[in-house]
């Protein structure tokens, strides 16, 4: 082990390097502005170093392990995080969060460093350990507004289900440790016997997992939690962290699990047709629209387990296109509601009717984003789901792509609600016009960049599919 | 029944009586006090198995600093002579009903599975081994995840700056 070696571990050291630059810049100056600025810009370059190609390898006697795979994934996120930041500038920038401005900025950072341990690790700890690194943060970043009893409330729930969550899995970690006998994935892969117990553990595992990423029946923290906790942090656990969760999950199910994988298989299959099911249901009745969000992305958790369903290469690259599409698409559709709350205060679907003769450009974008998470012809998010349910059929579950196609159905119904309340709506009190600053453009304007050109570039499938080849 | 035995089932015991007895208890200060005997009668587990490392980790850190932690926290935040109020007879019965479904799964699952008995290990391991992989960088060596936790804590402070500071008066 040398210094480079070191340069495996990029993603994080750069990422811990930010974080305390930020602190530093945080203790020197009271320029709130300088500091969303300077943090824009570190990220920036946190993001575009992390494409530099390093060679792979492991590190720390193979508990830390990176592949190309891995370093897309961390990629990804960057990238999803770096819009994120983008538009909620302005949303920080309002005089209630005069005296915490920074502190957003370091608890994304951390918990982003816990996420990339968390992909990269080979060892049940330290996927432990990042796992809780990239929780615990968001509990305090869901009570902001811990002023309004609803974003507390979204704090303390959040903290009581992910500890709870966390318990189930450790518990499961730990039948398996026993039988076992160690907790490096590779050790584990190999020892893995199918005995009732390590079933056991491992269903206590998922069960854990299908609370981060909040599956049904594990959702019930998903819809009061996004509600409560201020727009942007919704936004970051609905796409950033739930996509970091399917990363780790997925690569677990695969490498560790693949000796049980026909059972991992019925599970999914019927976690996959109760999530989609069930989040559509629900999502049908909603009438504000970070509910209606909400659960709109527990059904599109159902639609990735279609990707996770496969087992190899092409479910891998799928559900990765998938998320990368996903954090495009989802932080479009958060970032036109943050603006509009951060410019009237409004969050109800009643409230968009007529939007768009006041603010025809957001209504375009939502309504490009709506149809993308719905997965209409031209949008990305058709690829999305296309490649979702090719490898679903792949593998030769025709009833499950079916069922996901009558749910791709009804989601549209609701999504095209409030394109309908938008559109064709009328309404006396309109949201007025309103101008948003110059980062909440940039930061949509990539999101519909996104939107079109990850769809239409075909190459990029190929590479993720080149990346997930030895999975 | 030899004394080793009879030590094991009143750590067990106790761990047992006094953990049901947290989550059922409706004083706040009492369900932290019996929290504090369950540690300690873990500690003891500890010490039977002959790990006197984890035994002393658990009581100076456990039973020490984190119960008198949730102590502090309980005096300064909450009324000590509030009672919670009494569980529903509805909601107890289901609660028992799916506890005890579930332990009763867990445990035969546990008891069917054929574990090997190791007698070599049953040594107290080396403080200096211990030391070795808490610094270690190689296989089996624990200096990443010791690292990590650092981040980890510095982020729980972050976080709980978020939540505590005073809001300007305006």
């Amino acid at each position: 082990m040398n210094l480079q070696s070191f340069l495996l571990m990029r993603h994080e050291i750069m990422l811990t390097l930010a974080l305390v630059i930020l602190l530093i810049a945080e203790l020197s100056t009271e320029n709130k502005k300088g500091i969303i600025n300077l943090a824009i810009l570190i990220f920036l370059v946190v993001t575009v170093v992390g494409f530099v190609p390093v060679p792979e390898g492991s590190l720390f006697g193979d508990m830390y392990r990176t592949s190309p795979l891995t370093v897309m994934m961390k990629n990804i996120l960057n990238i999803g995080v770096l819009i994120l930041f983008f538009q909620s500038a302005e949303w920080i920038k309002q005089p209630e969060y005069n005296n915490k401005v920074s502190e957003f900025y370091l608890l994304i950072i951390s918990t982003l460093i816990g996420m990339s341990f968390m992909i990269s690790s080979g060892h049940f700890l330290m996927f432990y350990i990042g796992l809780e690194l990239a929780t615990i943060p968001i509990a305090a970043l869901a009570a902001y507004d811990r002023l309004k009893n609803i974003s507390a409330e979204a704090g303390i729930k959040l903290i009581l289900s992910s500890a709870l969550s966390s318990g189930i899995l450790l518990y499961g970690l730990s039948m398996l440790y026993g039988t076992i006998g160690s907790l490096y994935f590779t050790d584990m892969g190999e020892a893995f016997m199918n005995t009732p117990l390590q079933v056991m553990g491992f269903i206590f595992f998922f069960a854990g997992m299908g609370f981060k990423i909040s599956l049904v029946p594990f959702h019930l923290w998903t819809a009061d939690v996004y509600e409560g906790a201020p727009i942007n942090v919704a936004s970051y656990l609905s796409v950033i962290s739930k996509g970091a969760a399917v990363f780790i999950f997925t690569i677990i199910l695969f490498t560790v699990f693949h000796s049980i994988a026909p059972m991992w298989k019925n599970l999914l299959y019927v976690i996959a047709i109760l999530t989609m099911t069930v989040g559509n249901l629900f999502a049908l009745r909603q009438k504000n629209l970070k509910r209606f969000l909400a659960f709109s992305s527990i059904a599109q958790a159902g639609f990735i387990l279609l990707g996770i369903i496969d087992g190899g290469e092409l479910g891998m690259a799928s559900v990765l296109y998938f998320v990368l599409i996903y954090i495009f698409t989802n932080l479009g559709a958060f970032g036109v509601v943050s603006a509009v709350s951060v410019a009237s205060g409004k969050e109800n679907m009643d409230d968009y009717n007529g939007l768009y003769h006041t603010n025809p450009k957001l209504s375009l974008l939502l309504m490009l984003a709506l149809f993308s998470l719905a997965g209409i012809p031209p949008v990305a998010g058709f690829f999305g789901k296309f490649f979702l349910f090719t490898s679903a059929a792949h593998s030769g579950y025709y009833w499950l792509v079916f069922i996901a196609v009558v749910n791709a159905t009804i989601s549209l119904y609701y999504y095209l609600l409030v394109i309908k309340a938008m559109f064709i709506n009328k309404n006396e009190e309109p949201i007025a016009f309103f101008k948003s600053g110059l980062t909440t453009r940039i930061g949509l304007l990539m999101c519909v960049a996104g939107i079109f050109i990850i769809g239409l570039l075909s190459p990029i499938f190929e590479i993720l599919r080149s990346l997930s080849i030895g999975i | 029944m030899s004394i080793h035995e009879l030590m094991f089932y009143l750590f067990s015991g106790m761990i047992l009586l006094f953990s049901v007895l947290t989550v059922t208890s409706r004083r706040i200060l009492r369900a932290a006090t019996y929290l504090l005997f369950v540690l300690i009668s873990t500690a003891g587990i500890y010490f039977m198995l002959n790990y006197q490392f984890l035994a002393a980790v658990q009581l100076t850190l456990y039973a020490g600093g984190i119960v008198v932690l949730i102590i502090f926290s309980i005096l300064l935040t909450s009324h000590i002579t509030h009672k919670f109020e009494p569980i529903g007879i509805k909601k107890m019965v289901f609660t028992i009903v799916a506890v005890a479904a579930g332990a009763i799964l867990t445990i035969t699952t546990v008891l069917n599975y054929g574990f090997n008995t190791v007698v070599a290990s049953s040594q107290n391991p080396d403080m200096q081994l211990i030391g070795g992989s808490l610094l270690g960088y190689g296989r089996d060596g624990y200096a990443l995840p010791f690292e990590v936790i650092s981040v980890l804590l510095l982020a729980a402070i972050f976080g709980s700056i978020v939540i505590a500071k005073k809001e300007k008066s305006k």
